[in-house]
């Protein structure tokens, strides 16, 4: 009797497939599978469009450009180019005929200097919250509005009223849901999980001209980039960032072409002819 | 010639339809607005159910409680209905371009060679169900006719069966069977004829014209003439109104602001409708308060761009009634708009997508209620050498390329953070004006302070010499060692040193 109950079991057992392989291969492979492994799943990451900052390293890095859809945090310290960085994606977004935003908490631009680095200011939407609170405010109705760029820099520290996590998670979501890019500028990182990439700008160098008994001529500084939470896709590693002072560089040229000239000219050089970044220690 | 058309839209029980617009959630209950105070005051209409208990117009408003103690009872609210009989003339300015405000919930308008609804059937009637239709859509129920001239039109809008259509030459004989009181006689010219026998309009319009003029005197002729169907009486188009508005008498006065808001919401949704009804948006919104017991609060509040976002408008009310209250308790309140075209957005195919101009500026709104309108702008260059200039416009960006344009490469500028305002500083120099270290002063921000390692310097800035404040500066580029590039200056006139910019 308990033979043939053994038998009995060995065929339904072989019937069904059991022994053959298991119940979620089977799912999963079968005709009409609804179930798929999650690697086989078309990556969102791998259809994040990129608008391109227009500074060769940090595109590089961050492969293409800041992510549409995405907040992307920039963090770096005094004097570690991290408006110039700003200012380069605005440049690179209102050139190619695209409406941005700059939420400026500090007030800190220049409108000649944002010609100057190619930004088209007609394009830009420049708002000057005091708060953190009215910059998150003001960043989510730009947000919502449909503005292809939104530029939150905030300034220097102390940040006064700081906002919750929850409130960048919030901030990412409307830049997620309109497809926008959010480049957020801070001196030390707020965002938390919120961030699709954060990128980190420290260990700046200053270079001078002239020493000694030639006066001192400021030439720019080369900034060390790296990736503190990557996207997909995304270098590996940093990058060195060079930026110059616009009238070094035609100083610069100047003396290559055997002026001499030593006068420091504030006034702004062609913005045609001005498209090489070579590392500024070079220049000194 | 073709005989002209005049076509009559009427608002039934005009009083108390006002005020359901005002006040849709009375729908459907037993409601009576009444004229006058105290005993004295007289039911001016009512609405179904409590006509169906036995309440009609002229009842005293006791009478009318003692038949149904539950009734509503709402006074005549005059802003109601002047704003219901802008939105009536409104909606005929769909229509026609010569439009007569008869007022009271009345109006005529020139149907002669306006296009007509398509459809099956007689055009005019389908004019009339369109003008129905339309005049709903405001929150007003209306009644339509339309004949040769404003008497018959009028008369054929106050029957039942809506629309009603007179034909051309037909007006004697749409009137005959019509009852007399039909051309609202004069009391005393209606009894003598009552004596007479006189019941209908085509009995007195057998009548001989001359002696019924004979009789009783030039009134008699004119209500003869009108009884034949004759109507001397021109169409007087009126002009359109500049501006619109919207408001209502309130109940009670209110003394706080949410309140204030709940009915304000839904008179702004009223307004917004009528500037969509005209591809219009708001330009300025002015705020009129009535006080308790007297006075009057005018305000207005400018906006960056037209807009249609009642949200918005409302938001902008808020915060102007937030940063300075009437200041007594509001009786009753007007919204009036300034119209102006919206902004128009222009669509692409292969360029970038232009920002809705709509949303652009509601946001634009909120952004100067949160900031400020100091903060919000377009930046704009400003000619001189002082490096905190600037300038801000309004915001409103050329129209995207018809084709994506690749970005310019970066020119790899290290740019300046201007510190605004710029900080002060105490620097110690040494021999031959070298300068040695920083400190910002007590409580000045963002604080700078460190020993220099390397500057650069000095250059001179001379700025509006020939003004009441010239700027003389002398620059320096200071590395300290703690970190911070700065842009420095000692003012040649107070002998102070700041910092106005940070290399970044």
């Amino acid at each position: 009797m308990a033979a043939s109950e053994a038998r009995a079991l060995e065929r339904l057992l072989a019937g069904s497939g059991f022994t053959e392989k298991p119940a979620g291969l089977a799912l999963l492979s079968g005709p009409g599978a609804k179930l798929h492994v999650a690697s086989a799943l078309p990556s969102r990451a791998a259809a994040v469009a990129h608008l391109p900052t227009g500074i060769e390293p940090l595109d590089r890095l961050i492969s293409g450009g800041l992510p549409r859809g995405r907040l992307t945090e920039l963090v770096g310290r005094r004097s570690s180019g991290r408006f110039s960085v700003v200012l380069g994606a605005l440049a690179s977004a209102t050139s190619a005929g695209e409406a941005a935003a700059l939420v400026d908490r500090g007030s800190s631009l220049d409108p000649q200097a944002a010609i100057e680095a190619g930004v088209e200011i007609e394009r830009l939407l420049w708002t000057r919250p005091r708060r953190v609170k009215e910059a998150l405010a003001a960043a989510e109705m730009l947000l919502s509005t449909g503005f292809p760029l939104v530029a939150v820099d905030l300034g220097l520290p102390p940040l006064r009223g700081a906002a919750p996590e929850a409130a960048w998670v919030r901030l990412a979501r409307a830049a997620e849901v309109e497809g926008a890019a959010l480049l957020l500028a801070t001196p030390y990182r707020v965002s938390g999980f919120a961030a699709g990439a954060v990128v980190r700008m420290d260990d700046a160098r200053f270079a001078w001209l002239g020493g000694g008994a030639a006066p001192r001529l400021l030439a720019g500084v080369d900034a060390r980039l790296t990736l503190d939470r990557e996207l997909r896709g995304s270098a590996r590693g940093g990058a060195t960032l060079s930026l110059h002072v616009a009238d070094a560089i035609s100083r610069r040229r100047d003396r290559g072409q055997g002026t001499g000239d030593t006068k420091r000219n504030r006034s702004s050089s062609d913005p045609s002819d001005l498209a090489f970044h070579p590392p500024v220690s070079a220049l000194a | 010639m073709s005989a002209p058309r005049v076509a009559c839209v009427v608002v039934p029980l005009f009083p108390l339809a006002a005020r359901l617009r005002s006040e849709p959630e009375l729908a459907g209950e037993a409601v009576a607005v009444f004229e006058g105070n105290g005993n004295a005051a007289r039911v001016v209409a009512a609405t179904r159910p409590a006509r169906r208990v036995g309440i009609r117009a002229g009842q005293t408003l006791p009478q009318a409680r003692a038949l149904l103690p539950d009734l509503l009872a709402r006074g005549r609210d005059l802003e109601s209905e002047r704003a219901a009989q802008e939105a009536l003339t409104e909606v005929a300015d769909t229509f026609s371009p010569r439009v007569e405000n008869a007022g009271e919930g009345v109006l005529y308008f020139d149907a002669e060679g306006i296009p007509m609804p398509a459809g099956p059937g007689d055009p005019e009637i389908r004019l009339g169900r369109a003008v129905i239709a339309a005049v709903e859509k405001a929150g007003l129920p209306a009644r339509f006719g339309i004949a040769a001239s404003k008497l018959a039109a009028r008369v054929a809008a106050g029957l039942p069966d809506s629309p009603t259509a007179v034909a051309a030459g037909e007006e004697a004989r749409f009137l005959a069977p019509l009852p007399l009181a039909k051309l609202a006689p004069e009391m005393e010219l209606a009894e003598t004829l009552e004596r007479w026998g006189i019941r209908s309009i085509g009995e007195l319009a057998k009548l001989p014209e001359g002696e019924v003029a004979s009789r009783l005197g030039e009134l008699g002729r004119e209500l003869h003439a009108t009884a034949r169907g004759i109507d001397p009486r021109p169409l007087e188009p009126r002009l359109p109104s500049p501006s619109l508005s919207e408001g209502m008498e309130l109940e009670w006065p209110l003394v706080t602001l949410e309140p204030f808001l709940f009915v304000g919401n839904a008179a702004l949704e009223r307004l917004v409708r009528r500037l969509e009804s005209q591809a219009l948006a708001c330009r300025r919104l002015e705020i009129g308060l009535k006080l308790d017991p007297e006075g009057w609060d005018a305000r207005a509040i400018t906006l960056p761009a037209p807009t249609r976002d009642v949200k918005t408008l409302l938001t902008l009310t808020r915060l102007e009634l937030e940063a300075r209250p009437p200041g007594a308790s509001v009786v009753g309140f007007t919204f009036t708009a300034q119209p102006d075209r919206p902004r128009q957005a222009q669509l692409s195919l292969f360029g970038p997508a232009a920002l809705s101009p709509d949303r652009l500026a509601t946001t634009i709104a909120r952004l100067v209620a949160l900031l400020g309108a100091a903060n919000v702008g377009s930046p704009r260059a400003v000619d001189g050498h002082r490096p905190e200039r600037f300038a801000s416009a309004d915001y409103s960006p050329p129209p995207p390329p018809r084709e994506r344009r690749a970005p310019r490469t970066g020119r790899g500028l290290l740019a300046i953070r201007v510190l605004r305002p710029a900080v002060e500083l105490e620097v110690i120099t040494a021999e031959s004006a070298r300068l040695v270290s920083v400190k910002s002063t007590n409580g000045a921000e963002p604080e700078i302070a460190g020993n220099v390692r390397v500057a650069a310097g000095p250059w001179s800035l001379e700025d509006g010499w020939w003004s009441a404040a010239p700027a003389s500066r002398d620059y320096w580029d200071v590395e300290l060692a703690e970190g911070g590039l700065y842009r420095i200056y000692r003012d040649r006139t107070s002998d102070k040193w700041y910092a106005d910019g940070m290399y970044d």
